[in-house]
């Protein structure tokens, strides 16, 4: 297999950044995020951190984004500038709960009747450089969800890591570009490939979309929600996550719209103008954001929409995590009746 | 459902003229819209369009009625957006995008007999139907309207309501109010409590459905008591939205969307999903 020894790390990310914007889980403070490799920063790289404090989805489906501009002149308007950036972009060292949430991010984006185009345009212009995860962290939960952290499923390219090195296995055509780019830095060697160590943490969510079913008016979604301080971070962080909200910039005459990320754990994400809220309270906000990812996502995509990430496990304040919420659903008996 | 398309963004909407605006009551205002060319789409019954005023923001509208050479838009004033919109005139230039939604099943719907039951801003989507019914009189049997509205101010296409549309074939149309005013010698009632009085029935009948959420629960229930099963029963919903492609997650009702599966669903089909609406 071709490959590159661990050391020469820089050399190869100078090289892809070289042509194409890298992204690359650096330290940020004390997080760490997917930033555009520079090799000023090479202290930085966090290649090992588990998880990274924001996921990649930023890359494709950007936290604020330009969607048009507008000119108002007296009665009359104008539109111009659409903004689907079209540039190609490289993701290096997505785990495979990163993918398979990219997976789950083209089911809502590319399918279902319409396309979007800011994110097809910047999904398209992304070769994803993929990574074995031999160790997975402490919050990880990946393979009870269905993905398998030395899987290749979403990579363009597959990194397999052993001691020294870093075997170089492409996978689709985007990925033989790359290999190309980089030839002279890849030599040929038998690398044996480590089993990775499994999740530590386990959760069952074997038939679970179907007893959500009965549990919508089960009170347990009063007592896991009397924390929740609605403080949106678990949407913001979660890989799956895509709700936006579309807003306006408007400097008089001109101005443009804009989406923006935006969390159904806030009360005015459903408040129609008239005052009307279908989800008024805090338990039907959270029990609409775990069912939506247990149930409903399952129904409409086939998967769930959780991949495993742990970034809530480390993120929420009260610990009103993906986890805590499977292990209590679990726990509560319907009543089959 | 439209094929997965790429060929224009689906959100970045086209330049329409305000043509013609009517004052139906003191806070609903009728916008007529069109391009030089026309209708800037087609529109179904009961489909919905983005609309915007582009340095306001836009909102999501159901059809009032899709004419041939322009849209309607019956408009209540109840926010930022509307608000501005009630100061606008003639010529002013808005945004629009769509058609979004399913909208009304005017096809299943031929050779039975009509029932619409709308409250307030609710007969606005209601009309699309009742106009486009009265188009095609011959291929559906007798309609029934029965509105109501808070007061007698509260009322709108009153023109309608008491002289254009009780004069079509077997048509009948009731009207109501809440409470009882001096120069009105009309029906004094709620809305579900009329449908019970009036108790049609729903042999060979569909009833169509659409007001604030009360009353939707409320007349959903008096239907249950008069006999008509849930396939004879749709309403249209409406919730919060952003996209009005099913992406930014805003208006789901459990695995569906109101912008995408919805506004109408039937009875039967509401049954399975969570009661946010
Ligand atoms: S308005 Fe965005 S999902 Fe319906």
């Amino acid at each position: 297999m071709k490959s590159f020894a661990k050391s020469a790390i820089t050399v190869v990310l100078d090289r892809l950044a070289e042509q194409t914007r890298t992204y690359v889980p650096m330290r940020d403070g004390v997080t760490s995020n997917f930033s555009p490799w520079s090799e000023r920063r090479a202290s930085d790289l966090a290649l090992n951190s588990l998880n990274t404090t924001f996921s990649p989805k930023g890359i494709v489906f950007p936290q604020t984004e330009r969607l048009y501009d507008f000119a108002v002149d007296g009665q009359r308007a104008d539109i111009s500038g659409t903004h689907a950036e079209t540039g190609e972009n490289i993701l290096f060292g997505a785990r495979a709960c990163d993918r398979k949430a990219f997976a789950a991010l083209d089911q809502v984006f590319l399918r279902r009747g319409y396309v979007d185009t800011n994110y097809k345009a910047r999904r398209d212009g992304l070769t994803v450089i993929g990574r074995d995860c031999l160790q997975p962290g402490p919050f990880c939960f990946c393979d009870s969800m269905g993905v398998d952290p030395m899987g290749a499923d979403g990579a363009d390219v597959l990194l397999h890591e052993t001691t020294e090195e870093f075997g170089w296995e492409p996978l689709t055509e985007k990925g033989q570009a790359l290999t190309l780019r980089l030839n002279d830095l890849l030599t040929e060697k038998e690398l044996i490939r480590p089993e990775s160590a499994g999740c530590r943490l386990e959760v069952n969510v074997a038939g679970l979309p179907e007893k959500l079913r009965g549990m919508f008016d089960s009170p347990v979604w009063d007592e896991l929600s009397t924390f929740c301080m609605n403080c949106g971070v678990c949407t913001y962080i979660c890989p799956v996550c895509h709700c936006f909200d579309i807003q306006v910039m408007n400097n008089g005459s001109s101005g443009c719209r804009f989406r923006c990320w935006d969390s159904c754990m806030y009360p005015e994400y459903n408040l129609m103008a008239g005052g009307h809220n279908p989800r008024e309270g805090k338990r039907d906000r959270f029990r609409n954001r775990f069912l939506h990812k247990l149930e409903f996502f399952q129904e409409r995509y086939g998967s769930f929409g959780c991949s495993g990430c742990g970034r809530c496990l480390v993120t929420c304040p009260h610990s009103l995590n993906m986890v805590l919420v499977i292990n209590r659903l679990g726990e509560v008996k319907v009543d089959a009746s | 459902m439209p094929p997965d398309c790429t060929c224009q963004n689906p959100l970045v909407p086209s330049i329409v003229k305000v043509v013609e605006i009517v004052d139906e009551t003191y806070d609903i205002k009728n916008f007529y819209v069109a391009t030089d060319q026309g209708i800037p789409f087609e529109v179904l019954p009961g489909q919905l369009c983005m609309v915007s005023l582009l340095p306001v923001g836009e909102g999501m509208f159901s059809v009032t009625w899709q004419a041939e050479d322009h849209l309607q838009f019956a408009i209540r004033r109840v926010g930022l957006l509307t608000d501005a919109l009630h100061e606008i005139e003639i010529g002013q230039e808005l945004g629009i995008r769509g058609p979004y939604g399913n909208g009304f099943p005017v096809r299943q719907c031929e050779g039975k007999n009509m029932l619409f039951i709308g409250g307030g801003i609710g007969l606005a989507p209601l009309r699309s139907f009742i106009k486009h019914c009265f188009r095609r009189r011959k291929r559906y049997g007798q309609i029934q309207v029965l509105y109501g509205a808070r007061s007698v101010a509260d009322l709108c296409f009153k023109q309608e309501l008491s002289v254009e549309w009780p004069a079509q074939p077997e048509t009948r149309i009731f009207t109501t109010i809440d409470r009882p005013e001096a120069d009105w010698d009309g029906k004094v009632a709620f809305v579900p409590a009329y449908l019970e009085e009036l108790a049609p029935d729903p042999e060979n009948t569909v009833a169509v459905v659409c007001g604030p959420p009360i009353m939707i629960t409320l007349a959903l229930k008096s239907l249950q008591k008069l006999g008509f099963k849930d396939d004879q029963v749709i309403t249209t919903l409406e919730g919060r939205m952003k996209c009005g492609i099913g992406k930014c997650g805003r208006c789901n009702i459990g695995s569906e969307y109101i912008c995408l599966d919805g506004p109408v669903f039937d009875l039967a089909h509401l049954r399975h999903l969570p009661p946010e609406w």
